[in-house]
């Protein structure tokens, strides 16, 4: 590990040195491809012109006001994080693996959402070079070349001479990284200026910025080194150094590297756990801003987009939702599309005149009726809750394939019930005229689809610290039992009844409260919207993602959607555009396959894609902790380093129990 | 708890096992067993493989339906309840082949064994009222003193992943997964079936400890002859699903019918003996 006590800050020490530069250059010049090979100068830019003369923009002073909130958040976020990540960093791993890991993450995305100029299809080919890239790595010698001497190595305690000098290294960090960006960022602009490409204005606040960014990062590297130290081992005496010593020397190997990946220093600090608290802050300031930013970022049609990104945030609810009943529970459920029916109708028959029709009712007040959406919200959700429990009660005696025969019988049902009550619901007509919320003071029936992505966003947040905090209780702990073993469960007190019960109606809860934003955003309730294929589809999301990983279940949700949903349902309209790739790609098929669209192959293709994903990763996308440990046992067999105990072989040991 | 083992007990059983049979299909896997279990006893089962013993286990716990006889604990049937009811009665078990939630750490699985022993529901999940913050963490000392019962290893080990104990340690934490649910009546089941003598011998202790200490009434099943006889206040003997001898170690170890059931000839090993038995 690099540690220097020099005192000087801003000229670092030899041994700093090596580190700043990796560590500046790796942010700084995604940061710059960001600003000049797509627009993310221009979104500050206009934001300033914007602000200035505000009857010039196309946008309101709301929007200018978001959009430059996030640019400052963005910025300080990142300045802080140069800061953690030279303070963190053990200085093992060379430069060019950091490079190659920055260029292919950031670097290759930014670049391909500026070519494709849509975010879902840049990030989805992102994903598959991200793919190759990892088979790519573990065959390249260079990057598996650094094994660390030993794990006990990572954990070492940091005294306080340690822990100054990576305070020093931290606000190093971040004013090296604020000043070169400050630098490059004026010698571009003044160049633009001379040119006559910017205005003075621009120039203007070019110098100011070149004035604050060091200092800013300065302050900020400050926080990030407060970040990294949080993360250190403290020495608290010798004992104290020497009891962690002997407990680390107790845990097996897998747990050790485990604890190591999160302590500074560390080999890997973009991958440790302070780091990564940096990239959720990102991700949430980007997507509670998006609707803002969106048109300085990819022009026009945002309308479309933000209505496109609402739909995959349903999606990631029922995936949560199926994730309680199949990751947590692991009760296997072929017919979850039940619910989400129970859910749409619960809205569509209350939000319309249709239930008052059928009971030849007075109509309810439009207005009263679009303010009932939220406490149907709930009921509705409550409904698809009780028959979610009703449900699951004829399955409880089974078990793995028997009770997903059962469920899947239940997906069949539930729509075709509905479809065949003709005279309530429309039958296969379904409901149409549902009708959107209404909040006080804002029009939902407007085209402008931004409140509901703030809806969905919100219903999102709620579904996923629902999801946590059950995951963390005393039920979650019994679901998980459950999964492992229900033998032991039972026999540790755990009522299986109920708790499967409980699973089964928290998964039907949050698919119904999908199922009711999903009839209101659409207006209209459709029969064919609840086929089987759309229960596989969530639950290869949840497998996807990660059986039992909420932030896997999220990314699953949004892969799938946007591979199946997105991508490969407008092929067919990609190649009818001359100026499209796919144009070609399909006319070069239609030579020898006449009649041929994509639509035609459509399932095949996603269902090779999903097939490529599970050979490669089995585990998930981002698995849980515990799915890893399952699917890769084997790394865990053998004598494990650290376990005092031998592992005797046990003779006589067969299976007794067998169970009626 | 200074029970005098040789005295007629007075008031009623613990356990009471009257005439218990279970048939699966035509065979009788246990036939008429009648045993009597007082507090504060150590007593074991024994008996060639396939005997039935881990039956008995099984028709205890609730995990098989007991097709006719009663099973009382303190003078009330457990017959027909489902196994988590009868862990709230006050029976805990562990398993031959051990059955912990791998996937789980050292300290979750105790706390899933303390699952009869706190309240919080779906709301309190949800909502995180303070009592309930109260109740986890006292949960989780309350796991910590029980792994304490077996030493500091296993407190230091609490956040690992039990699939990376070795063997002797998994069945600690499946005995301290047992008694966090605060039974009066543990079974165990070949508690040092595939451990080494110097394992074997720090599990009689615990065993021991177990009785002595916490104040449990133990029933095991051991294949162990050495271990039962210095154990065990009392031995009962299955063969073929019958209970052919019970009373004292000594007494057992000198009963013909024992011997000739179980303990063969002594130059027989045992394993062939067993093998002769199932035949």
């Amino acid at each position: 590990m690099a540690v220097s006590t020099n005192d000087r800050w801003l000229v670092p020490a030899r041994d700093t040195r090596m580190l700043l530069v990796k560590w500046v250059l790796a942010l700084l010049v995604p940061l710059l491809v960001f600003n000049f090979a797509w627009q993310g100068d221009a979104l500050i830019n206009n934001v300033i012109l914007g602000i200035n003369n505000p009857a010039a923009a196309n946008t309101t002073l709301d929007q200018l006001i978001e959009a430059a909130v996030f640019v400052v958040v963005f910025y300080v976020v990142i300045l802080i994080l140069a800061g953690y990540l030279v303070a963190s960093d053990s200085g093992r791993r060379g430069m060019v693996e950091v490079w190659a890991d920055v260029l292919v993450f950031l670097v290759v995305p930014i670049l391909l959402i500026n070519a494709t100029a849509n975010l879902i299809l840049g990030v989805a080919v992102s994903a598959i070079v991200w793919g190759i890239y990892f088979l790519l790595r573990k065959r390249i010698p260079a990057f598996t070349r650094l094994q660390p001497q030993s794990l006990l190595d990572n954990l070492q305690v940091i005294s306080q001479e340690q822990r100054a000098a990576i305070m020093n290294r931290a606000r190093a960090g971040g004013f090296w990284l604020g000043a070169s960006l400050a630098l490059v960022w004026i010698i571009f602009d003044i160049l633009f200026y001379v040119s006559g490409q910017l205005d003075t204005e621009l120039l203007i606040f070019g110098v100011v910025r070149t004035i604050i960014l060091p200092i800013a990062g300065f302050l900020l590297g400050t926080l990030g080194g407060r970040v990294a130290l949080r993360h250190v081992l403290n020495a608290n005496g010798e004992s104290e150094n020497g009891s962690r010593q002997k407990r680390e020397r107790l845990q097996a190997t897998s747990r050790v590297r485990e604890e190591a990946a999160d302590v500074v220093p560390n080999d890997l600090p973009l991958r440790s756990k302070g780091a990564r608290n940096f990239y959720l802050l990102l991700v949430i300031v980007f997507v509670l801003f998006y609707p803002a930013i969106d048109p300085f970022l990819f022009g026009y049609g945002t309308n479309g987009r933000l209505a496109g990104y609402g739909d995959a945030g349903f999606y990631v609810i029922l995936a949560l939702g199926l994730n309680i009943v199949v990751g947590f529970a692991g009760l296997l459920d072929l017919g979850y599309v039940a619910f989400f029916a129970i859910g749409s109708y619960a809205w569509g028959m209350i939000g319309s005149t249709q239930l008052t029709n059928v009971l030849n009712l007075p109509p309810i007040n439009p207005q009263v009726l679009s303010v009932l959406f939220w406490p149907m919200l709930l009921i509705g959700a409550l409904i698809a809750a009780f028959w979610g429990v009703l449900l699951g009660a004829p399955t409880l005696r089974l078990r793995g394939d028997y009770l997903a025969i059962v469920t899947l019988g239940f997906g069949e049902i539930v729509p075709v019930f509905f479809l065949n009550l003709d005279q309530y619901t429309n039958g296969t007509n379904g409901i149409v005229g549902v009708h959107s919320p209404a909040f006080f003071g804002i029009d939902w029936s407007t085209i402008t689809p931004v409140p509901y992505y703030y809806l969905i966003l919100a219903l999102i947040a709620l579904t996923i610290f629902a999801n946590i905090r059950l995951r963390d209780s005393r039920l979650g702990r019994a679901w998980i039992a459950i999964r492992e073993d229900e033998i032991a469960a039972a026999s540790s007190g755990v009522n299986l009844v109920r708790t499967k019960l409980f699973a089964f109606g928290a998964g039907a809860f949050f698919s119904g409260i999908a199922g009711v934003y999903h009839s209101a955003k659409l207006g209209q309730v459709s029969p064919d919207n609840f086929s089987f294929g759309d229960s596989v589809i969530y639950l290869a999301m949840v497998v996807i993602g990660g059986l039992g990983s909420i932030p896997g279940v999220i990314v699953g949700a949004l892969a799938v959607y946007s591979i199946n949903l997105f991508i490969l349902a407008q092929l067919d309209s990609m190649a009818t555009d001359p100026t499209n790739f796919m144009y070609g790609v399909s006319h070069f098929i239609t030579q020898y396959i006449p009649g041929f669209t994509f639509g035609n192959i459509r399932n095949l293709v996603f269902g090779v894609i999903l097939i490529v994903i599970m050979i490669f990763r089995p585990e998930g996308l981002i698995p849980s902790a515990r799915r890893r440990r399952e699917l890769h046992h084997e790394v865990n067999e053998g004598p494990e380093e650290g376990a005092l105990d031998v592992i005797p072989t046990a003779p006589g040991f067969e299976t007794e129990v067998h169970v009626e | 708890m200074g029970i005098d083992r040789t005295t007629v007990h007075e008031g009623q059983p613990l356990l009471d096992l009257r005439n218990v049979t279970k048939h699966f299909g035509g065979l009788a896997a246990v036939q008429d067993v009648n045993l009597q279990i007082w507090p504060g006893e150590i007593i074991s089962i024994i008996g060639p493989n396939g005997a039935g013993k881990t039956t008995v286990f099984n028709l205890i716990t609730g995990i098989y339906r007991v097709s006719t006889g009663d099973i009382l604990l303190e003078g009330k049937t457990i017959v027909g309840l489902s196994p988590d009811r009868i862990v709230r009665r006050g029976i805990t078990r562990t398993f031959q082949n051990i059955r912990l939630f791998n996937n789980m750490t050292v300290l979750e699985n105790v706390l899933v064994g303390q699952h009869t022993q706190l309240k919080s529901s779906v709301f309190g999940a949800l909502f995180r009222p303070p009592h309930t913050v109260h109740e986890e963490e006292e949960a989780r000392k309350h796991a910590i003193e029980l792994l304490e019962f077996f030493g500091p290893e296993l407190v230091e080990r609490q956040e690992e992943y039990v699939i990376n104990l070795s063997y002797a340690q998994k069945r600690r934490v499946e005995i301290a997964r047992a008694l966090a649910a605060k039974p009066k009546l543990l079974l165990l089941d070949e508690p040092t079936a595939g451990m080494n003598e110097a394992e074997t011998l720090e599990a009689v202790k615990y065993v021991r400890r177990l009785r002595d200490e916490l104040g449990l009434t133990i029933l095991l099943i051991e294949h162990k002859l050495a271990v039962t006889m210095g154990i065990s206040d009392r031995i009962a003997v299955l063969d073929y699903g019958r209970k052919i001898a019970e009373g004292l170690p000594e007494e057992v170890r000198r009963d013909e019918r024992v011997i000739a059931a179980y303990l063969g000839k002594p130059t027989t090993s045992e394993r062939e003996t067993e093998q002769q038995a199932a035949e």
